[in-house]
């Protein structure tokens, strides 16, 4: 890895516009960072205009993976020109520019400038990367809808990816509330794909809803942020908060103002929202109706961290309240555990991924509060490879047995031939995802896991077991999905989405994978029903992912003295000084945390992590084990539907998903339908009756003067009589 | 002849004395002519008035007419008690025929009646503006008003009747023989006349009738006028001329210088004055007054000569007039 | 004047002498009541411009009666533009009339209600 190149400028040609001014400790950046959101910009319009000329080929795809690829170029470039070195500001274009006064609070400034530090080049690379491979795989994915549906998948995939990249790379708010607001909207457009279809449309409400709770929240922080501050750059900002830091750590919490304090509440609330923590989580389980190229892509590895990103990236405004960060850690927990427990029961393969990336983001918020940044940023890491690989098997499973995703009806999936790559991919996510031991999930849960026993909180060692608990669980529901459905005896059910002819075309093309997929007893509807196993690309990437996985592994290895690669990346960033400062100060060392405070049942935590999780991990995989391999001969009964009546009516409520939508839907969704309609009374009879009654009024009058109008002469002349003689008598009453 | 009778206060001293009888009274009657007789006397009036109007049953025209006339007089006799000067009996008779005619006007059910009337009242008017020492207009209104404009009226009521028919001669055309809507018509009217005869009471019209001092001033514009009185009443040579006049002091100064004493018959006539007034003072309203009546008479010629069609309506009526009037000629002929 | 106010007012008795304006002002406000009375109440056109006549020479008749207290001639000038506009306006609205007449064949004024309503 190439080391710090501090002072390195680069080229700055059409950079430096603008005012010119940069803040304190940072640089002026390359240009070419500018490209970096731009390509998939130019993705975006070179599938619209495929849009307008109905191109009915793969062209878009092709187009949107090499502008994803150079994007990720630059963002390799970036980081080994960039990284480790001071934080370097590219300025792309003057955007928001008001003032109001000559004061310090009085003028909003929002440029399109993107900063790089260590933080966004993690994030950049694994964005970027997992974008470029995903495109790949959806290339074939989406290929039985090629036509118009097809470029507009691609011009939202490519929105996706500029809006994301706007987010991460932002050196200022509004930048970063812009991509926010984009990813949303992504996710909308993605989830919603299948429009015709009524409970898509529902989930992509759903979660652009939900999101927008979130977005509340986070708007209002950064309308707090200025207002108490005065800016919205970070480089302006931290400098700022760095007093209160300072308080909070000297144990004078009190001096902070109650609205600072509130800040990182509100960030919080937008991060719950993004990243599908408790209360807004219900919508990441309804947005696996998208295309699976879509759930691996946000709702795996991008989007949702995005939350996990912001608490990094405004990590010292989280320091500046004493009770933002607990609150987070417990959420996390509290999430992760829920979580898990629902994804025990499901049926549905997606789904249980699903709850397990809520899950996994839990468990990368406890992280982020846990004081361990490192830890959760390398988690995220991790998670987006892993999490990925286990999205797109579980793709390649629905595409080639025609959207079938219930594990009662597959079975030895892994078996068939054709089919090994997919296996194997699944295997090496399961095996991350548990925690087995020296996969790169292990690595990064584990220092998660370490820390809860190790910083000093309100009940953080409680979190700890609480994690503990939900890696056995999680390793349990890894496994019970990959004993059923890929391994064992192979027997399958299609599922219901045949495409019709393009199911014929694709019948030719994989012909020779075809030879002897006959399994016992396919139930045909009708007609003979071949699944076709996946073709190259799908297998490539599959192969390429999971490679990745397994080499994540190795960047807890390098630069030790900053616990890892990703250690080494968040040292600078804001995410990690005043984490080893505050670390510093509440443990009284002066050298990091190497070594660990805090103890394990008298053992140093870091130490028995690695073998009380791996125990856990693997009590989970061998229960799975017994329960969904041993003695399965059909694809919908196991043993563990033995013991479901022991367990009682807990597994139908965590079926039910602890029926945490129905209350939703009691607390809050019907009593705003009573609302809507009250005020929809109101409106028709209020409103429109005062407007009726404006209408009515001259009618009225018109009517009773009417019959004055007789058109007879002598009654109009009778009224000027009695006009005068009125008028006279008035002028003699006056004379009085 | 005599002067002009001055006015002055010695005599209004005299009257006075002569009606200080009259006078002290006014003290006590004045809270009772005013304003109750004077109500009650409109009141009755136009209850008169009312009853006067033409209606198809019988209609009390005549005990109106009475009515009406009551009214008027009691309204007159509270005047009269109010002031210390009345009007001589010349006015009283003018007045009354000139206000009965006018109700006649007004309440006779046949057009031709009606104007025939009308040219009562005016020669009435022409009485009362005789008494008010306006000759001239007195009989401007005759020739021009009677002999012009109520002659122009009779002929278009006679253009405009219909032909009555065989068995009717004498109906009345149904627009006619009713009134329309007397009551508030009456009583729109004398709310009117009361309002005005209140603000008379009030003493609104207690003027005195000034000093004729001024009124012959214009003889100073007019040295040829004094010239041919001076001649008529042979006061100086034919070959005399006069230059000046001096009103105030009535004397006219000859071309020779000398000053003359101008005779009574130097005083200006009405006529005089009156032409000596439109020139003098008005002289544009008498040119608007010529293109007013030119207007008049263009317009009047463009308008008779227009072609109008009868309405649809109409048509329909008078076809079922003349097969009325047809079937009684029928009748007739059959039946002699 | 002089003839006038002689001969009316030579032999007369005290206090018949003289005129008071308020009389003749009375005279004519009544005329003026009078052919109101007739203008709202005849439904015959041309009766009904017979009945503006009224109110004109009621109008004259006061205006005499001003000039003769005022002593000035201005009252008695303007009787004559009254007459003018009297006989303009006759001629011409006795012409309309006899338009009206020719449409409806009738001199109701009642028969002209198109602008009812």
């Amino acid at each position: 890895m190439v080391g710090g190149l501090a002072g390195m400028t680069g080229l700055t040609a059409a950079a430096a516009g603008g005012d010119g001014a940069l803040a304190v400790g940072t640089v002026a950046g390359p240009w070419w960072v500018v490209l970096i959101p731009l390509l998939p910009m130019l993705g975006v319009v070179l599938t619209l205009v495929c849009a307008i000329f109905d191109v009915r080929t793969k062209a878009p795809a092709w187009m949107s993976v090499a502008c994803l690829a150079g994007s990720f170029g630059l963002a390799v470039l970036a980081y080994l020109e960039l990284a480790g070195g001071p934080t370097a500001v590219t300025f792309g274009f003057r955007w928001i520019d008001v003032a109001w006064g000559d004061g310090p609070g009085q003028r909003l400034s929002a440029d399109f400038a993107f900063a790089f530090d260590g933080l966004t080049c993690l994030w950049m690379l694994f964005v970027t990367g997992l974008a470029t491979l995903i495109a790949l795989y959806a290339s074939e994915y989406m290929s039985h809808d090629v036509g118009v549906g097809y470029c507009r998948f691609f011009a939202a995939f490519n929105l996706f990816v500029f809006s994301m990249a706007c987010l991460v790379m932002a050196d200022n708010l509004v930048l970063l509330f812009l991509g926010w607001e984009g990813v949303g909207l992504c996710s909308y457009l993605l989830i919603g794909y299948f429009y015709k279809k009524p409970s898509a449309v529902a989930a992509a409400k759903k979660a652009f809803i939900m999101n927008r709770i979130g977005d509340l929240g986070l708007l209002m922080g950064m309308l707090l942020t200025f207002v108490q501050f005065g800016t919205l750059k970070y480089a302006e900002l931290w400098p700022l908060v760095e007093p209160y830091v300072a308080a909070v750590r000297a144990g004078h919490a009190d001096e902070v103002p109650f609205l600072v304090g509130l800040i990182p509440v509100l960030f919080m609330v937008g991060a719950f929202g993004k990243s599908a923590q408790l209360p807004l989580y219900v919508w990441l389980p309804d947005a696996m109706e998208g295309p699976t190229p879509v759930s691996a892509l946000i709702h795996a590895a991008t989007m949702v961290t995005a939350g996990v990103y912001l608490v990094a990236r405004t990590y010292p405004l989280f320091l500046v309240s004493e009770w933002a960060l607990p609150v987070v850690a417990w959420v996390g927990a509290l999430t992760a555990l829920l979580a898990a427990t629902i994804g025990m029961a499901q049926f549905d393969i997606k789904r249980i991924m699903a709850y397990s990336t809520v899950s996994q983001l839990g468990y990368m918020f406890c992280g982020m509060a846990l004081l361990t940044s490192v830890g959760g940023a390398f988690h995220v890491f991790t998670h987006a490879f892993f999490k990925a690989t286990l999205f797109l098997c579980c793709g390649a499973v629905m595409h080639g047995f025609a959207g079938q995703l219930d594990l009662r009806r597959l079975s030895g999936v892994g078996l068939m031939p054709g089919w090994r790559i997919v296996g194997l991919a699944m295997l090496v996510g399961c095996l991350n995802l548990a925690g087995f031991p020296f996969t790169a999930g292990f690595f990064s849960k584990d220092m998660i896991l370490a820390e809860a026993f190790v910083t000093p909180g309100p009940g953080y060692r409680a979190i700890g077991w609480i994690l503990l608990l939900t890696a056995g669980l999680t390793a349990y529901y890894t496994f019970r999905v990959f004993f059923r459905v890929f391994v064992g005896p192979v027997e399958y059910v299609p599922g219901d989405e045949h495409h019709g002819d393009e199911h014929g075309h694709h019948h030719e093309e994989h012909g020779e994978h075809e030879g002897g997929q006959q399994g016992p007893a396919p139930e045909a509807h009708g007609h003979a029903f071949h699944p076709h196993a996946p073709g190259w690309a799908i297998n490539l990437v599959l192969a390429l992912l999971a490679v990745g996985s397994i080499a994540a592994a190795g960047a807890y290895f390098v630069h030790t003295e900053h616990h890892g690669w990703v250690g080494h990346l968040l040292h600078g960033s804001p995410a990690e000084p005043t984490h080893e400062a505050a670390f510093v100060d509440a443990h009284g060392h002066g050298d990091g945390h190497a070594e660990a405070h805090g103890s394990f049942f008298g053992l140093d935590p870091h130490k028995a992590m690695y073998f009380v999780s791996s125990a856990i991990g693997l009590l989970g995989i061998g229960v799975a084990f017994g329960l969904h391999y041993l003695g399965r001969t059909t694809a919908a009964t196991s043993r563990a539907d033995a013991l479901l009546p022991k367990v009682g009516p807990v597994a139908r409520w965590a079926q039910g998903k602890w029926y945490v939508d129905e209350l939703y839907d009691a607390v809050i969704v019907k009593p705003l339908w009573v609302l809507s309609h009250v005020l929809h009374m109101f409106d028709k009879l209020v409103v429109d009756g005062l407007v009726n009654a404006a209408g009515w009024l001259p009618r009225m009058i018109g009517r009773a003067v009417r019959p004055s109008q007789g058109g007879v002469l002598h009654g109009y002349a009778v009224q000027m009589a009695c006009g005068i003689a009125f008028a006279l008598v008035i002028v003699w009453l006056m004379t009085l | 002849m005599g002067d002009v009778r001055p006015l002055p206060l010695g005599g209004a001293a005299v009257r006075r004395r002569r009606v200080s009888s009259v006078r002290c009274l006014d003290g006590a009657l004045d809270a009772v002519i005013n304003p109750y007789l004077l109500y009650v006397g409109l009141a009755l009036g136009g209850l008169g008035v009312c009853m006067a109007l033409p209606r198809r049953r019988v209609s009390p025209q005549v005990l109106g007419a009475v009515l009406a006339g009551l009214g008027l007089g009691v309204v007159l006799l509270g005047l009269g008690l109010r002031s210390e000067r009345l009007p001589n009996y010349n006015f009283y008779i003018f007045s009354a025929i000139a206000l009965g005619a006018a109700l006649r006007v007004i309440t006779h059910p046949r057009p031709v009646y009606a104007a025939l009337y009308f040219i009562l009242t005016i020669l009435a008017s022409c009485g009362l503006y005789l008494v008010l020492a306006a000759e001239f207009m007195a009989f401007a209104l005759v020739i021009i008003y009677a002999g012009a404009i109520l002659i122009t009226y009779l002929f278009v009521i006679m253009l405009a009747t219909q032909a009555p028919s065989e068995g009717e001669l004498e109906a009345l055309a149904e627009y006619d023989a009713e009134a329309r809507s007397p009551v508030a018509a009456t009583v729109a009217s004398f709310v009117l006349l009361a309002a005005l005869t209140t603000m008379l009471f009030g003493g609104a019209g207690d003027l005195r009738p000034r000093d004729g001092a001024g009124l012959d001033a214009p003889i100073e514009m007019m040295p040829q006028r004094a010239e041919r009185s001076l001649h008529e009443e042979g006061l100086i040579a034919a070959g005399d001329e006069v230059v000046g006049v001096d009103a105030a002091a009535w004397t006219a100064t000859l071309r020779s210088g000398e000053v003359v004493a101008l005779p009574a018959s130097a005083r200006l006539t009405n006529v005089e004055r009156i032409g000596h007034d439109l020139l003098a003072e008005h002289p544009g309203s008498i040119e608007i007054a010529g293109v007013i009546l030119l207007m008049a008479m263009l317009g009047a010629t463009v308008l008779s000569r227009r072609q109008v069609e009868l309405e649809d309506d109409a048509k329909r009526r008078q076809s079922e007039r003349l097969a009325a009037a047809g079937t009684v000629f029928a009748d007739r002929e059959a039946n002699p | 004047m002089s003839v006038s106010l002689s001969l009316a007012q030579a032999s007369l008795p005290a206090p018949m002498d003289g005129v008071t304006l308020a009389h003749y002002l009375v005279v004519s406000a009544a005329m003026f009541a009078i052919g109101l009375v007739g203008f709202l109440t005849r439904r015959n056109l041309i009766i009904m411009f017979l009945c503006t006549e009224l109110m004109f020479q009621a109008a004259g008749i006061a205006l005499i009666a001003f000039s003769r207290f005022h002593l000035h001639m201005t009252g008695q000038t303007f009787v004559i533009f009254v007459l003018t506009v009297a006989a303009a306006e006759a001629a011409l609205a006795l012409a309309l009339v006899v338009l009206l007449y020719r449409r409806k064949d009738s001199l109701s004024a009642e028969e002209w209600a198109e602008m009812k309503g």
